[in-house]
Parts: C-alpha cells; structure tokens; sequence
C-alpha cells in the first residue's frame, strides 16, 4: 500500500514548490505578528475605548452623587413632615408601658406575652388614633404609625444610644427602604447591599442632625430651599471628596494624586448635583402647584447624569463603542492571515500537487512507467495521498514553530493572541488544508486531464477563498460602520467558514465540532479519490 | 502456450471508435505484430492487455491472469515502452533509471548498464531537454532492464531517425532471440515483417488478418513486371495462357503472377521476344494486405 520509491519520487518533483511556499508563507505570518506586536495598533482603538470607560464612571460617579443628594433632600422633608409627631410619642410610649406594669404588678413580675403585648400596642394605637387632626394624618395612617413604631420600640429600640427613639426608628426606616431597593438589583449580594443600607443610614442622619441644628434656632420654619446648599456640600465634601480621597489612599495613590483626583470627583459631583435642582425648579415652576411627579424626578435625574457620549448620536455612539471593542490582533491575524492570506499559498501549493501526483501524470503518460512495474494503482494512490499529507503536514508544522517563536518574541502570552490561541489557528488552517487537500485530491483521482483537475478542484478552491473574502465584509469581526450584512451570504458558499477563528479567540467551544467537518470532508475526499482511480481507464 | 491471449475483446466509445471482438493469442516466444492506421485501436488493444482500461465485453488474459483484475500481478512479466514518451518529473536519466530500479524491485543493473553502453546513451542528461532519439533510449532501457518474460512497445519506432530505428530493431531482434514473447504495435509494414512472427491487420478496430510473415516471405509465386518493345508481342504475349494481374496498354506492361514450378516455361516464352525490361515484384505483407484491402472492398461493392 505505500512505496517508498514513488514517495521519493514525488518529493523530488515538488520540493521547489513546498520550500518556496512554506519558506514566503512562514515569512509573511513572522512579519505579520511581530510587526503588529510592536506597532501597537490597538492604541487608538484603546483611547476609543477609555472614552467610553471614563463616561461610563463619570455616569456612575454623577449618578451617585444625584441619589445621596435626593436621599439628603428626601429624608429632610421626611423627617420634618413627621417631627411634630415626635413629641407626642413620649406620651404614647408611657402609656404603652403602663399598661404593661400593671400586667407585672397583677402577675407577680412576669412580663407579659407577645400577644398580650400586641393587644397593649393595638390599645395604645386606638386609644391615640383620634389625635390624628393635630399631626395632619388620617387615623387609620395614625393608628398603623403608631402601631409601627411601638413594634420597634418593644423589639429594636436601643435606649442606651444617645438618640431619641423617633430618630432611631426614622433612621431603621430609612436602613430598611434602602436595603430593600438594593437588594432587589441585579448582581446585588447581602454585603453590597448592607453596605449600600449602611451609607443611605448615614446621610439620613447627617440630614436629621443639619435639620435639627436650624429647629433649635429660635425662629425655625423649615424652608426646602436652604437645604440645598447643605445637601450639596455634605455630598460633595463627605460623601464624594472624601469617600474618593481614602479610596485613593488605600489604592496607593499619593496625597496629592488622591486629593488631584478626589477634587475632580467633586467637580463632577456638583455638575450633576447642580444641573439636577435646576431641573427640579424647571420641572416646579412648570407644574405651578403640583407636586414634582416620579417621573419628572427619574428626567431630571437622567439628564444630570448625561455623559460626552450620551449626547452622541446613538447609532454613532454604539459604531464607536464596537470600534473600540473591537480586536484588531483577532481580526488581523485571525480572519485576515490565517483564514486569507496565509492560505493563498499553501492553497496554490496544495492545487499544484494534488493534480500532479495524479491527473497532471496520467495526462502526460508518465503514470505509465510507475504501473508498468508491479505496483498496485492502490499503492500509487495511498502514496502520493501520503505524500501531499506529509507535506502539508510538515508545513504547518514549521509554520506552527514560527508562529509560537514571533509570538513569544513579542511578548508571549501577554500579547493579544496567546500561545493557545496562535497553535488552535494553525490546526484550524492545517484541517482547513486537509479538507481543500482532499478535494483537490479527489478532482486529481476522478479526471484524466490536468485542465479537467485544475479546473474543477483549484477553480472552487480558489472560489472559496473569494468567497471568504467578499464574506469577511458581512461578518461580525468588522465593525458595524464598514459592515455589509448581506457580503455574509458569501460565507455560505465557503468551507473556510468552517475555521471558526472568533470561536477560538472568544473561548467558545463551537469551533471543535467545525474543526470535526472540515477533518470529515479531507477524509471522504481522500478516500472517494483513492477508491475511484482503482476503478477507472487510464490512458496510458 | 499462449501468453497473451485476447478472446471478443470490445471497447465502444461510440461513433464506430474503438475496438471490436477482437481475437488472437500471441505464443510463448512469438513476436507478434500490431499494423493498422491512426485510430485504427492499436493503442486501445495495448492499454488492455496492460490492464490501464477494463473491458466492455470479452477477455483478456496475460499468463493466465485476467489482465484487469490482475493488473499489478502480470506487470512482474511484462515490460512496456508507452507510445507517448513522458517521464515523471525528474531532474536526469540517471535518477529517472535509478527511481524506476526501485519500483521493479531490481537490485542488479549490469543488464541495464549493459544497455546503456550498447545504445550509447548520455544518463546524466537533464530529462526534460532529452531529444526525441535520447528519450526513447531511455524509455528502453527503463523498459528492458528488468530482463521480464514479455515485451510490449505501442509504435515504439514513430519520430526516430532512420539509423535509430535501426538500432532499435536490433535490440528488438537480441531481445526476440532470448526467447522473450514480444507484442509490438507500427504503422510501417517493413519493419513488422522484419522483426515479427505473425502480425495482425486491424482496421476499424477489427481484425481483418492475421499473416504469418514466414509464408509470406517464402511464397510460392512470383510476380514480374514485363515491357515489351514492340506492340506486336505485346498483343501475342497477353494472349497465351499467363496469368496477367497487371495489365498497362499504353507502355506495353503486363504483370505476371506465376507460381515457381512454372517459371521456366515463362522465361522459355520470353527468349522468344525484344523486351525492353524484365524485373521481380516484391511480394511482402503490405502488397498481402492490400489485396485483403481491396478484396474486402470489392466484395463490400459488390454487396
């Protein structure tokens, strides 16, 4: 089934050929990575994308300061609107306790159940309902905020903190609402969300505290207006500055690099702070005396938080996001070497050889003198497939050996293509090879003229690579801007598509079972081929 | 023993190509011979007796062997100069020769040194630039090496020199003298009637004879060409009891066919008149064949 005679014979006939190609093809894909390691094409692209970065943080930084300055704002308004309440519960609470001394006097000193308790809250809760008019609530609203913090006062209330019970339970409140909010987030955990309580706690009471500092001025009356200077300070010095400049610190930053970087948060924080009251007086001074809806309030929170590349058009903004999403190494060496131009040669090669091992001899009549000595045609066939595996496989080999050295040359696996990826793409364009080999092969098997051969295997070889290329311009590996969706249809008509380089490059196993049909085809081919020319005239 | 034994062997590729029903058998040690026009299916035969084409109907047998089946099996006692010199791509003869060594599995090539030195033959000559004459020494001693049973050569003499062909036919006469059973195919009916046994006419890929160049050259007739000078013999000779094949009026020729116990009647005839030439007609295998021809022909006409 193998002679080695023929083997020899036919590596003297093509081993011009197979040098000058793996030597230019070699050279070309050396150039081509090391060039592109050192040029550092990806610095645009890069800037492209710090762009976006940075708009994105500066969203998220603004977004940050609008909600703890409406967080500020809220709690105030809160905490005033519900403060004259606060004095009347030193009675309710007495009350509530006398009640339950009473139950200890009639018991001997044993505290009274859960459920006795919560009968003496509802009680007490009813018994208070009525003063509803004077705290400006209705009496069933009443009777539930009573109820309410009565529960917090028998279960949370913690009396040895320096704190009156009604702060304690506003500020619980504020905890729980903000937790509740958090927790419902995407990608939100118990920590993140503790935390996320924690802060909102925090400029909760530092709200009440400024709120009750003015109260014990004599002539207080809560104006909404002179809470806005206080909210923009504290966010944008406490929460912002500060918070920035420890972060920085702890990050390893100097102190002025912190304090360079925390001042340019507090700018930015004032912007959106700033910008999102002027909406607010907008929006107020359009409603005249309607309240601010939720709404108007998301809109002018939206609008505060706009960064550069929100006012892009969004068409354009996403074009230029992909761009600078975009890998130009993948694309470069990937979909352009690897699937293009480092296959034209081996492919001229692999055209060349298949139809001289067989047809290209049978059309001159050399074939003659191998089969007038006592070789089998299934020797010759099975030799010279070997033959043309042999070399394609040698090629590769040596281009695989090349590839790894330029990749390591610049840089090894920190470059953008890794030493995985760099040897997945020569197997993909070795079995790539192997299927076009095959084809090749079979068309060499089938005709008896080298016209016939060339034409019908290299011309739909050659085809495919058109394919590829016109194809290229319809995939997703070109930025939308330059892309053509229907150039995609080209991609049907190509084997190629089968070496699946984006699948390699994103880490996604899809690129295993077309490795699988690109083999199937080489093999199929090779064997019709092999079982064909057993079987049909040779003229010779 | 038949060596080469061809029974009903068809081919049609249609439009009247190809070959039909052919019959014959080539003997141990015969040289047998192909003749016929271009197209005529010498080719065709050859390529199935090689076992390069698979037959329509009929069969073909190499030593017994079936010569499709056992295509690689009877190539161990048939050597074979193709009709069209192309050698694979190979830098010199030498490594040509060399290469071809290895395929036949020989080891010893004295025999084919011994060819070389007898063709004279430059091996270290770059292939490709060979002449046509260099070429086909190459392609004979490639063939001949391996010293197998039997030789088939398709129109091995087309395109060489006189001198050459004679050569050839040399190697071809030491070659049939070591008792090699030879098939060989030409256009030219001299150099089969010099070199074979029996050589078969086909035309329109049939056989229409097959001669046995022996009888042919060993006839038992004669035929002479005879110009008389005066008109007056002429009219007397062509009336006495010769047989006349040819008769030209006009330059007073007759051609006369006469078996050889005859012949001193007729020249007793001829002292008798003022002739002006006398001289023998070659009967070979192409005048055999043409009367075959032509016999055919006129008894195609006359149907």
């Amino acid at each position: 089934m193998f002679s080695k005679a023929l083997f020899k014979q036919s590596a003297k006939a093509n081993w011009m050929r197979w040098l000058t190609v793996t030597v230019a093809t070699c050279v070309m894909l050396a150039i081509v990575i090391i060039v592109l390691g050192n040029l550092a094409i990806n610095d645009i692209r890069d800037s492209l994308k710090n762009v976006f970065v940075q708009a994105d943080q500066e969203s998220s930084l603004k977004e940050e300061a609008v909600d703890a300055y409406e967080l500020y704002m809220t709690s105030v308004d809160t905490y005033n609107q519900t403060a004259s309440f606060s004095g009347m519960l030193g009675v309710v609470t007495n009350t509530y306790d006398g009640k339950v001394n009473t139950y200890k006097t009639e018991n001997d000193g044993a505290e009274p159940s859960d459920e006795q308790k919560q009968i003496y809250i509802e009680e007490t809760a009813t018994q208070y309902s009525g003063f509803a008019g004077f705290v400006g609530m209705e009496e069933a609203e009443l009777k539930a905020y009573i109820t309410s913090i009565l529960n917090f006062y028998i279960t949370k209330y913690d009396a040895t903190k320096d704190e009156v019970l009604f702060d304690q339970y506003f500020l619980e409140q504020v905890y729980t609402e903000a937790y509740a909010v958090e927790i419902a987030k995407e990608d939100a955990t118990v920590e993140s969300a503790t935390e996320r309580a924690n802060s909102a706690k925090e400029i909760a009471a530092a709200a009440i505290s400024q709120y009750k500092t003015d109260a014990s001025a004599q002539d207080y009356e809560y104006k909404r207006e002179n809470y806005v200077s206080y909210a923009t300070n504290y966010v944008n010095n406490t929460i912002m500055y500060d918070n920035v400049y420890k972060m920085q610190i702890q990050a390893g930053a100097t102190e002025d690099e912190a304090k360079e970087y925390a001042v340019t948060v507090k700018v930015i924080s004032n912007t959106a702070i700033s910008t999102y009251e002027l909406w607010l007086v907008e929006y107020e001074n359009q409603n005249a005396d309607v309240e601010i809806t939720a709404e108007q309030k998301a809109d002018a929170k939206s609008r505060a938080c706009e960064s550069i590349t929100d006012q892009i058009p969004e068409k354009v903004g996403e074009a230029l996001s992909e761009l600078g999403n975009m890998d130009m190494y993948g694309l470069i060496i990937g979909s352009i070497f690897y699937r293009i131009a480092g296959l034209l040669l081996p492919m001229v090669f692999v055209i060349m050889t298949a139809n001289s091992l067989l047809a290209g001899q049978v059309d001159s009549g050399s074939m003659a003198y191998v089969l007038s000595t006592p070789t089998k045609r299934r020797t010759v066939t099975v030799t010279q497939m070997m033959y043309l595996l042999w070399s394609l496989f040698a090629m590769y080999a040596i281009l695989t050996v090349v590839s790894v050295i330029s990749v390591w040359v610049v840089g090894g696996n920190s470059f953008a293509i890794n030493f995985g990826e760099i040897l997945l793409f020569n197997l993909g364009a070795f079995l790539t090879m192997f299927a076009f080999a095959g084809f090749c092969f079979m068309c060499s098997a089938i005709f008896n003229r080298s016209k016939h051969s060339l034409s019908i295997g290299g011309g739909l070889t050659i085809f495919m690579l058109v394919c590829t290329i016109l194809g290229l311009f319809g995939s997703d590996v070109v930025p939308s801007a330059m892309r053509i969706d229907a150039m995609n249809f080209f991609n049907y008509l190509s084997i190629i598509s089968f070496f699946d380089t984006v699948s390699i490059l994103n880490s996604t196993l899809s690129y295993l079972w077309k490795f699988g049909i690109l083999l199937a085809i080489g093999v199929v081919t090779f064997i019709i081929g092999v079982f064909r020319f057993d079987k049909k005239d040779l003229p010779l | 023993m038949e060596v080469i034994k061809v029974e009903n062997l068809t081919k049609d590729y249609g439009n009247g190509r190809g070959i039909f029903d052919l019959n014959f058998s080539v003997n141990k040690g015969e040289t047998f011979g192909f003749v016929g026009t271009n197209g005529s299916g010498k080719t065709t035969t050859i390529r199935h007796i090689m076992g390069f084409l698979k037959q329509q109907k009929g069969s073909c047998y190499v030593m017994g062997m079936d010569a499709w089946k056992k295509s690689s099996e009877i190539k161990k006692y048939v050597e074979y100069i193709p009709g069209e010199i192309a050698f694979p791509d190979l830098a010199t003869g030498t490594e040509f020769l060399k290469s071809q060594a290895e395929l036949l599995g020989l080891k010893d090539m004295s025999y084919a040194n011994k060819l070389i030195e007898m063709l004279q033959l430059d091996t270290s000559a770059n292939l490709k630039r060979m002449s046509k004459g260099m070429k086909q020494k190459t392609a004979i001693v490639a063939a001949l090496m391996a010293d197998k049973e039997i030789l088939i050569l398709d129109e091995p003499t087309t395109g060489l020199d006189p001198l050459m062909r004679q050569t050839f036919l040399e190697i071809i006469e030491a070659e049939k003298k070591k008792g090699k059973t030879i098939l060989m195919s030409s256009q030219m009916f001299n150099e089969l009637e010099t070199t074979c046994d029996r050589v078969a006419l086909i035309f329109g890929g049939r056989i229409v004879d097959i001669a046995d160049v022996n009888k042919i050259k060993h006839t038992t007739f004669k035929s002479y060409k005879i110009e008389f000078i005066n008109k007056k013999d002429y009219e007397y000779f062509k009336t006495l009891n010769f047989k006349i094949v040819r008769d030209q009026e006009k330059y007073n020729q007759v051609t006369v066919k006469i078996s050889n116990s005859h012949l001193k009647e007729l020249f007793a005839e001829l002292k008798k008149y003022k002739l002006k030439f006398i001289s023998e007609v070659d009967y070979n295998l192409e005048k055999y064949f043409m009367e075959i021809l032509n016999k055919d022909k006129r008894s195609d006409e006359n149907v």
